[in-house]
């Protein structure tokens, strides 16, 4: 098992958050974890991405506890909605703090710069670069420590169809390389092409647990207004 | 278009509201009118000159009598000794300190802290006004003025440029840094890899203090200062600079952006700033500025700098400092771990 999640609560003002949930997650899993805003998709993720500390609730991560940081934080790659890179920097400077933090070698960063078309930019400063590029140098710094498990909070959101493209080539890779994904997600194509498990959140609580097929015909799809 | 200008205009003052600029519009004068408490005696008490007397000395008795008589003008006090009346003066006990002069027969030397001052001056014009007015022209009573703190202008205030400089650092640039890596979420990005947190705190730290190393090094290469006993004076500038760093890392931590963060800076900055380097003109000031770090900082960094002040007598002032910036970085410590405000 992936991730083992046993009753997670994090509740912030408004009651808005997190109420216990528990669930699993296999190796190899691609998984769309989808709700209305506020419904508690990205507090999942930044849980599990050691961003928040929950109010209740453990969280294991090939068997290890996410209170251990230090010892999880190689086996999860986290890509936030908004990219939050160094701006002020060039991309080269970007990927190679940390792949020192890492400890990775500097070969890894050509390697990424190859891998995700930036070698034209690695010069640029970030906050000259369009959203898709930031994207594609946040998933690039994600993947510095090769994480068996990535997740990505909204990864197509605010960016072109190209970019969109783009970003479900790169997700299937990784998914194709045997990677666990979770992403966060609004949009019904993106579940449909991508997810092979769609996990749906209500106002912090787990409503829905399948496969994408089952969703789509269930009623809990048909009642509630999601877009998907 | 004035609709839009009004609009514009709430909205503005809605985000100085929200970002808590507008604390500081309240802040200021708030601050302003405690401290002007402080400073200010009421204007019978600001004339009284406190001038110390030496028991055993024996004075010229014309002077005694006449300094004694004017005591609306002159308020006295008796010290044990010249080394007691000195340390009374260092306390800002008294404001002038009068020994028999050994060279003119009949007249005294008037020992002060700062011979470039009002309180000097004052004493000065004082008795001259009193020597005129019991004796007409004579011989002068000040023969000579002897300082206990050397140096010009320039010097005497270098103490505050040193304490303004490593405040600037510790209230205003270093919260800033911090809540600008906790708005954009790139210290939670840093959080991500296998720094532990007490390296990314060990890191700000340092590079507070080279901040501020380096800002207090073009102060003496520009302005030429000699600090004399180099050793205790690059001591105190570290451990200060460790001591703000740190406390500024702190402030950083209780706020959740920049903005909040530069209002909570100056709200420090101040009262850091101006009871400490006001202590010289205010016996209440005095009293009160000692609970705060800058005072422990400037105080030994005047005494070095003024009164070849050394380590070995310094070393309380240094301890605080020491635990001050200790205590800081733990309690940053706990919110970082807490993921205060991220």
């Amino acid at each position: 098992m992936q991730i083992e999640i046993h009753n997670l609560t994090k509740v912030y003002a408004e009651n808005r958050g997190l109420l216990p949930i528990s669930l699993e997650v296999e190796k190899g899993e691609l998984i769309a974890v989808i709700g209305h805003n506020g419904a508690g998709k990205s507090t999942l993720l930044k849980i599990l991405a050691n961003w928040h500390r929950p109010d209740s609730g453990h969280v294991l991560v090939d068997g290890i506890n996410l209170e251990n940081r230090l010892e999880v934080v190689r086996e999860i790659g986290f890509v936030p909605e908004t990219p939050n890179l160094f701006d002020f920097f060039s991309v080269e400077y970007n990927l190679t703090l940390f792949a020192r933090l890492f400890h990775v070698p500097a070969g890894r960063i050509e390697k990424i710069l190859q891998e995700f078309d930036l070698l034209p930019f690695r010069n640029n400063k970030v906050q000259v670069l369009s959203k898709g590029l930031r994207q594609r140098v946040s998933i690039g710094r994600a993947l510095l420590a090769d994480p068996p498990l990535l997740l990505f909070d909204e990864p197509t959101s605010g960016l072109d169809f190209e970019m969109t493209k783009e970003i479900y080539r790169l997700l299937r890779d990784f998914h194709a390389s045997g990677k666990t994904i979770v992403f966060t997600s609004h949009r019904p194509e993106e579940i449909k092409t991508l997810a092979t498990r769609v996990i749906m959140l209500h106002q912090g609580h787990l409503l829905f647990d399948g496969s994408p097929e089952e969703y789509f015909q269930s009623d809990i799809y048909n009642k509630t207004s999601l877009p998907c | 278009m004035l609709r839009n200008i009004i609009t514009l205009t709430l909205n503005d003052l809605a985000i100085a509201f929200k970002n808590k600029t507008i604390f500081l519009i309240i802040f200021i004068p708030f601050f302003v009118f405690f401290s002007l408490k402080l400073v200010d005696r009421t204007a019978a008490e600001f004339k009284k000159i406190n001038i110390g007397l030496i028991q055993t000395e024996t004075y010229t008795p014309l002077i005694l009598q006449t300094i004694t008589s004017a005591d609306k003008i002159f308020a006295l006090s008796r010290v044990s000794g010249e080394e007691e009346g000195k340390k009374w003066l260092k306390e800002k006990k008294i404001d002038g300190l009068l020994v028999r002069s050994e060279k003119e027969k009949g007249s005294v030397v008037l020992v002060v802290l700062k011979k470039e001052s009002l309180q000097t001056l004052s004493i000065i014009e004082s008795f001259s006004a009193l020597q005129k007015a019991a004796e007409g022209n004579g011989i002068n009573w000040i023969s000579d003025i002897e300082t206990l703190q050397e140096g010009g202008i320039q010097k005497q205030t270098l103490p505050t440029w040193i304490l303004m400089l490593v405040l600037l650092v510790g209230f205003i640039i270093m919260p800033a840094q911090v809540a600008e890596e906790k708005e954009k979420k790139l210290l939670l990005a840093l959080l991500q890899t296998p720094m532990r947190e007490i390296e990314w705190l060990g890191a700000k730290v340092l590079s507070g203090m080279v901040l501020i190393l380096a800002a207090v090094l073009s102060l003496h290469l520009l302005g030429a200062f000699n600090p004399g006993n180099v050793l205790s004076y690059a001591v105190f500038i570290v451990v200060g600079s460790f001591c703000f760093s740190s406390y500024g890392i702190f402030l950083g931590f209780l706020c959740r952006n920049q903005a909040s963060a530069r209002t909570l800076g100056v709200m420090f900055y101040l009262p850091h700033l101006l009871p400490s380097a006001l202590s010289d003109f205010s016996q209440k000031l005095t009293a009160v500025a000692p609970f705060l770090p800058s005072y422990q900082f400037y105080e030994p960094i005047k005494s070095i700098l003024l009164d070849e002040g050394r380590l070995s007598n310094l070393s309380p002032e240094l301890i605080y400092l020491f635990a001050v910036g200790v205590v800081t970085l733990l309690l940053s410590y706990l919110l970082m771990k807490k993921r205060w405000l991220m």
